[in-house]
């Protein structure tokens, strides 16, 4: 899996990374992947997966996906 | 006067070469203390309603903020005001770096610039000495030149020098003024404004420090130390120091509201060609920063591909990357820092300058001009040398683009056959790139802003989506309780907004950047109320503070009703109320009506008749103004 983490939410990963290669034996719900990189779920304004927008509260992902979270995006920057 | 400012004006007119100073009693200071208020308030007073911009009777104000040059990161902003050029409308751009810190360390809180020289001139001032020198050798010269030239005659290294460019002396009607080749009071065509007073430069050197003038200088220092170890700690700044605002192009376009085609389309086949990733990879050289600010967005690059671009003019933001690049449909970063490059070395702002193009490649492509119009050139979306010559022809007001220069709205008013739907203005000034269908409040701060189309006049719907988020909760202690989505509008958008556009007000009144105060970013409402209270020993609260803010706003609009301008100029362009064409928003635009209706509950907030949109005299007393409801119309 892809997984992008925009603007601030990289600050959230312990090594601040925003492009994230990620190997999943089976199916996640979003919110635990996210848990996982301890990204608060308050932050995440903006998720694409696989180009599609998700505006859900959560969702089963797969290991070959490609998947875009955003914070709000607040003018001049995120 | 008492702490945190001299409260001292220069005025100098450069009709008669007369310069003298000026001292605000303290009441006066507090209601105007810097920046956009102050600005506002002596344009009013100075301004004879009806003046023609470009002319010699036009004022214009260099103000800086009340906090400008504190030891506190993003206090550096100043504001440059005037009639408007480009709007007819009241004008303002403000501009971080390292000026307006130096006159306030010369002493002064703002110069008041009337008249025209007989020929190019320069203004020197070293603390209180202040002389008009002759720059006919500097007019038509580059900025580097320009400011090399300035720094071996006055034979200090250290002198900040205040210019326009080439685009400001041929009066583009949205010039810039610059500093330091990559500080920009880019908006509503400031420099166009100083270049029709003949006057190339202001040199300034000032030797005070801030905090000797300051009540309580130990807290202050105490505040900007905090807020120094405060960046790596929250995300939003630490995303700013990192990326800074070219982070923001891939969420953008995610989010289905990256301008593409002249805001025809929200996304942006080409978009892996231009966001954050490839920008740091194949631009990015260096970051640095603005006067005494910890944060450091500021991008340093340089690059070597189809277009070569070296690292005089600093490094595109992201209002560039996305005007030069998916607006203009090139999906190249060479030909975007080029553009940016040239923009920034003929002094004309990127917005209006990237938008003004977009509108004419799609005025090409649907045959409203053609090749004899743009003098053989092939102007069609996605030609990048195409873009690269039209600023040229811009900036020197050579062939077509002596059109160009005039904006989009000018510019389609000529073309005709309907061009006006395709021209992405409000009241004349050039929309920034975010699209307010994707985040309406955007949309309403575009229709209300006295100056136009400007994105920062209030802070994005985006900061109170969720009430558990950082913004959301950085927004609380302004009076924001309720989370409400992005594309809502509504009685309580109104009330959220006018309460996050009265803040916005205030950081241009202080001299703090958008990038400094919450919700935006790390320095919390209780630190702004803080560094007030510590630099003049004024008991101010947050209420105070926003009624500042507030106050300035009103005087603009006071400005433009004077003007002849009513609530129809409170609108948005007709494209804006049809729908997106692709992306994650396709098929949606905003709602007239909602809109309209929106618009009405956002005066009766703001205590302006919905009518008219003029501020009732009950709603001026309140604000301590009401000497401005006689300067309104019977």
């Amino acid at each position: 899996m892809k997984l992008h983490l925009g603007g601030s939410l990289a600050w959230y990963d312990a090594k601040k990374r925003s492009n994230l290669q990620i190997k999943l034996e089976k199916q996640i719900s979003l919110n635990a992947l996210l848990q996982k990189f301890s990204i608060p779920r308050a932050e995440v304004a903006i998720i694409s997966i696989n180009g599609d927008m998700f505006e859900g509260d959560d969702v089963l992902v797969s290991d070959g996906d490609t998947i875009l979270l955003y914070p709000p995006i607040g003018g001049g920057s995120i | 006067m008492g702490y945190g400012s001299t409260g001292k004006l220069l005025y100098i007119d450069l009709t008669s070469g007369s310069i003298r100073q000026e001292t605000l009693p303290d009441d006066l200071y507090r209601l105007y203390p810097g920046g956009k208020a102050l600005a506002a308030y002596l344009l009013l007073k100075y301004i004879t309603p009806g003046v023609q911009p470009l002319s010699p009777e036009n004022v214009l104000v260099l103000a800086n903020g009340l906090m400008t040059g504190a030891p506190l990161s993003t206090a550096t902003r100043f504001t440059a005001a005037a009639r408007s050029p480009l709007t007819g409308a009241y004008g303002e751009s403000e501009a971080g770096g390292f000026w307006g810190p130096e006159l306030k360390m010369a002493g002064f809180e703002a110069i008041v610039i009337f008249g025209q020289a007989q020929s190019p001139v320069y203004i020197n001032i070293h603390d209180d000495q202040v002389e008009i020198r002759d720059a006919a050798h500097l007019w038509g010269r580059d900025p580097e030149y320009v400011q090399e030239t300035v720094r071996q005659e006055l034979g200090d290294k250290l002198v900040r020098v205040l210019q326009i460019g080439v685009a400001g002396e041929n009066r583009v009607l949205y010039a810039a003024i610059s500093h330091e080749m990559r500080h920009f009071n880019g908006r509503t065509g400031m420099g166009a404004v100083m270049g029709s007073k003949n006057l190339k430069a202001i040199a300034v050197r000032g030797t005070e420090r801030y905090l000797n003038k300051a009540c309580d200088p130990k807290t202050l220092a105490e505040l900007g130390k905090t807020l120094a170890g405060q960046v790596k700690n929250h995300p939003q700044s630490w995303d700013m120091q990192v990326k800074g605002t070219p982070g923001l192009t891939s969420g953008l376009n995610a989010a289905g509201i990256l301008p593409t085609r002249n805001f025809r389309l929200g996304s942006f086949d080409d978009v892996a060609n231009i966001v954050w990733d490839t920008y740091e990879k194949d631009l990015l050289k260096g970051r640095s920063s603005c006067h005494a600010c910890a944060i450091r967005c500021k991008r340093e690059v340089s690059i070597n591909a189809r277009y070569e671009v070296g690292n005089t003019y600093g490094g595109p933001e992201y209002e560039s990357v996305a005007g030069f690049s998916s607006n203009c449909a090139i999906g190249d970063l060479s030909a975007m820092a080029k553009a940016n490059e040239l923009c920034n070395r003929y002094g004309l702002d990127t917005i209006s300058t990237s938008s003004t193009i977009a509108f004419a490649m799609e005025c090409f492509e649907r045959g409203f001009i053609g090749l004899k119009d743009t003098g053989g050139i092939d102007l069609k979306f996605g030609n990048a040398d195409a873009m690269l010559q039209m600023i040229d022809l811009i900036a020197h007001r050579s062939g077509f683009g002596d059109l160009l220069a005039d904006g989009t709205r000018r510019a389609s008013q000529v073309i005709g056959q309907g061009s006006e739907f395709f021209a992405m203005n409000v009241k004349g000034e050039e929309m920034a790139m975010h699209d307010p269908r994707g985040k309406v409040g955007v949309g309403l701060g575009y229709a209300v802003s006295e100056t136009g189309a400007d994105h920062l006049v209030s802070y994005h719907d985006t900061m109170i989506v969720n009430a558990e988020s950082v913004p959301f909760k950085g927004a609380m202690p302004l009076g924001i309780t309720e989370a409400m989505p992005a594309r809502e509008l509504s009685s309580r958008k109104a009330a959220a907004y006018a309460t996050l556009e009265s803040w916005s007000s205030l950081g241009k009144v202080i001299g703090f950047c958008y990038f400094g105060p919450a919700p935006r970013s790390m320095i919390q409402a209780d630190q702004v109320v803080t560094a007030v209270q510590a630099a003049t020993g004024w008991d101010v609260s947050i209420q105070e503070l926003l009624q500042i803010g507030e106050r300035a706003i009103n005087l603009a609009r006071i400005f433009n009703i004077r003007e002849g301008l009513t609530r129809k100029d409170d609108s948005l362009p007709e494209r804006l109320f049809s729908p997106l064409e692709n992306g994650a928003l396709n098929g949606i635009g905003i709602s007239k009506t909602e809109f309209e209706q929106t618009l009405t509950d956002l005066y009766l907030i703001k205590g302006w008749d919905p009518a008219s949109a003029i501020p009732t005299r009950e709603h001026l007393r309140q604000l301590e103004i009401e000497w401005a409801a006689d300067l309104l119309p019977a």
